[in-house]
């Protein structure tokens, strides 16, 4: 048992210098394609964080959604732009200092309010809870299903909404045979 | 210059011979017997039943061929052997090759013409290896103002990605896969959602116009048709209550779900069709548009790793339709229970995996067939034509079913929560 214990010690470094390494390739780098692939591979660390935490189903749709639909979105977009136009003047060097030092401040916060709360003395010990997918999705629609009920209307809103900015008034295709 | 071979003498035949043993018996004392002791020396030795295999038991074995029989099983029992042979990459990589000479007569045969037919005796039967040692043997072409790192990368992720996919099919009962998870149907989703980005990646990298046209239109095909893809899938998890696919196998014992969901299955074929890029949705390589589509620049065994990724992901998702829709491994049980009446030694042969996977292959080849034949009698769709069938039809088509399924749960008909349970 204490070898998997170790494994997944190792597994977690292996991960987190992926996520950290691409998302920092991803700031980085200059050119734009290489920086969404970093993106994805970001993502895919993350993914794997959450299979480190014995939730594949979480994982998979981490997979899906953010690798197969947002980083497909970010470099279709990409390739698009013309990205000479983009980089006329390179970066302030000290913006880029002050930006690590908040960004060191806001994370040493952030682990001093977690360290001094509850959660750093919660332990999970022995809990072992079968069909935690099928429990989560049982919760969602009987005692949550008014917040459920609330977010699908805001992603229907939302999807209309998109409909109608993407709408063009001006093309008229009624005379071309769809089928 | 022409070189002249030596006259043939008996005695300098037998005279190499013996040089050969010479230089072998050498070489096996001076190198290969100490380098196995270090390696024996470092290596745990395996069990085989309940005794540990040194080199003398394993000479032993060899020289019986009925003692060989723990090591085999051994061996096919490994993770090694699973991931590289059978459920896994060897098995589905043969499939593929068969898959690709079949589609050519098949074809040739709709189309009265001949097909392939001088390489080997019968019927081009080799034609398929002519073609692999010419693509290997071929120069790799790099586009020049191509992405050169992308420009390899992406046919080897495209192979990987595609034997990813095929990982997670399970082929007989009794644990016949490579990764048993219980999101199984999901992870086969979130894996095949790696298609399009390769497809676009590579036709960027590529550096020509015509790829990067193919490109788009292998994103907008893919993206348009994972919706309904994934949603067929959902009446058949709706009825099995799993997305672990060997227990929507197993929960198909008593009937199979194309009779609960044949609307969802009818969407399932045509979505696969639009993901494989095959006829009549084959718009990202349409070669009487744009020479091939997001492969054209590609050359060589570039080409080839390609095209095998294609033909394993048509394996895995005519696989993934029989696991879904067809039943599995599921079949009459036409295999004796012991294949030489009164053996009474070693068992070496399971009758209900035999069959499991005799009624997969059937199935799975069927669907193949069925996935080639629009190539042979149908033509190219137009793309505003391909984008309405996925976005308006196969979707209202998905929730008809689902509805369907759900009436049938709700009246109590099918169990709720899965039929195994």
């Amino acid at each position: 048992m204490i070898e998997v214990h170790i494994m997944a010690e190792q597994v977690f470094y292996g991960l987190a210098i992926l996520t950290i390494g691409s998302a920092i390739f991803a700031l980085e780098s200059r050119e734009l394609i290489y920086g969404a692939i970093g993106l994805a591979l970001s993502m895919l660390g993350i993914a794997g964080f959450f299979i480190l935490l014995d939730a594949p189903f979480v994982a998979m749709f981490q997979i899906a959604v953010y690798v197969g639909a947002v980083a497909v979105l970010v470099i279709f977009t990409v390739m698009l732009v013309r990205t000479n136009e983009l980089f006329t003047k390179r970066e302030d060097k000290n913006r880029r200092i002050a930006g690590i030092v908040f960004a060191f401040i806001f994370m040493i916060v952030i682990g001093l309010i977690l360290l001094g709360s509850e959660l750093s003395k919660a332990s999970i010990g022995e809990l072992k809870i079968d069909n935690i997918t099928q429990k989560i999705g049982g919760e969602m629609l009987t005692y949550y299903s008014p917040a459920f009920i609330l977010l699908a209307l805001v992603l229907a809103g939302s999807i209309i909404g998109a409909l109608t900015l993407a709408r063009r008034e001006d093309v008229d295709n009624s005379y071309e045979r769809v089928n | 210059m022409v070189t002249v071979p030596k006259k043939f003498g008996f005695g300098s035949f037998v005279s190499s011979i013996l040089w050969l043993v010479f230089w072998i018996v050498v070489i096996v004392t001076l190198v290969g017997l100490p380098l196995i002791f270090i390696i024996l020396f470092y290596v745990p030795l395996p069990y085989i039943g309940d005794e540990v295999l040194t080199p003398y038991l394993f000479f032993s074995m060899m020289v019986d061929p009925t003692r060989t029989i723990p090591i085999i099983k051994f061996l096919i029992h490994t993770d090694i052997f699973r991931v590289m042979v059978f459920p896994g990459f060897g098995y589905a990589a043969i499939i593929a090759a068969v898959t690709i000479f079949v589609e050519r007569k098949f074809l040739a045969k709709m189309q009265l013409r001949v097909g392939p037919y001088y390489v080997g005796r019968w019927e081009g039967i080799l034609q398929l290896m002519a073609d692999g040692l010419k693509l290997i043997s071929k120069e790799i072409i790099v586009p020049s103002g191509a992405d050169k790192l992308l420009f390899w990368l992406a046919p080897v992720l495209f192979v990987a990605t595609a034997a990813a996919v095929t990982a997670l099919i399970p082929v007989a009962p009794g644990g016949w896969v490579v990764a048993d998870i219980d999101v199984g149907l999901i992870a086969v989703f979130a894996i095949l959602g790696f298609f399009p980005l390769i497809a676009l990646l590579f036709s960027w990298a590529s550096n020509s116009k015509y790829p990067f046209i193919g490109g788009l239109r292998a994103l907008h095909q893919m993206v348009a048709f994972e919706i309904p893809f994934i949603l067929s899938a959902l009446s058949v998890v709706l009825v099995a209550g799993t997305l672990n696919l060997t227990e929507i196998v197993e929960s198909q014992y008593l009937y199979w779900f194309i009779i609960i969901a044949p609307i969802s299955a009818f969407v399932f074929y045509i979505s696969s069709l639009a993901e494989l890029e095959r006829i009549p949705f084959d718009l990202p390589e349409a070669e009487s548009e744009i020479v091939a589509g997001w492969i054209t620049e590609t050359s060589g065994m570039l080409y080839g790793l390609i095209q095998l990724g294609t033909y394993l992901k048509l394996y895995a998702l005519a696989a993934l339709f029989v696991i879904l829709f067809l039943g599995g491994w599921t079949g009459p049980q036409i295999f004796p229970e012991e294949i030489i009446p009164g053996y009474t030694g070693e068992k070496i042969y399971n009758h209900i995996v035999i069959n499991g996977i005799f009624w997969f292959t059937l199935k799975t080849f069927g669907m193949i067939i069925l996935f080639l034949l629009p190539r042979g009698i149908s033509p190219r769709i137009r793309i505003d034509i391909l984008l309405h069938t996925g976005w308006y039809k196969l979707i209202v088509l998905c929730f008809i079913n689902i509805f369907a399924v759900l009436t049938l749960i709700y009246g109590g008909i099918i169990p709720t929560g899965g039929i195994l349970q």
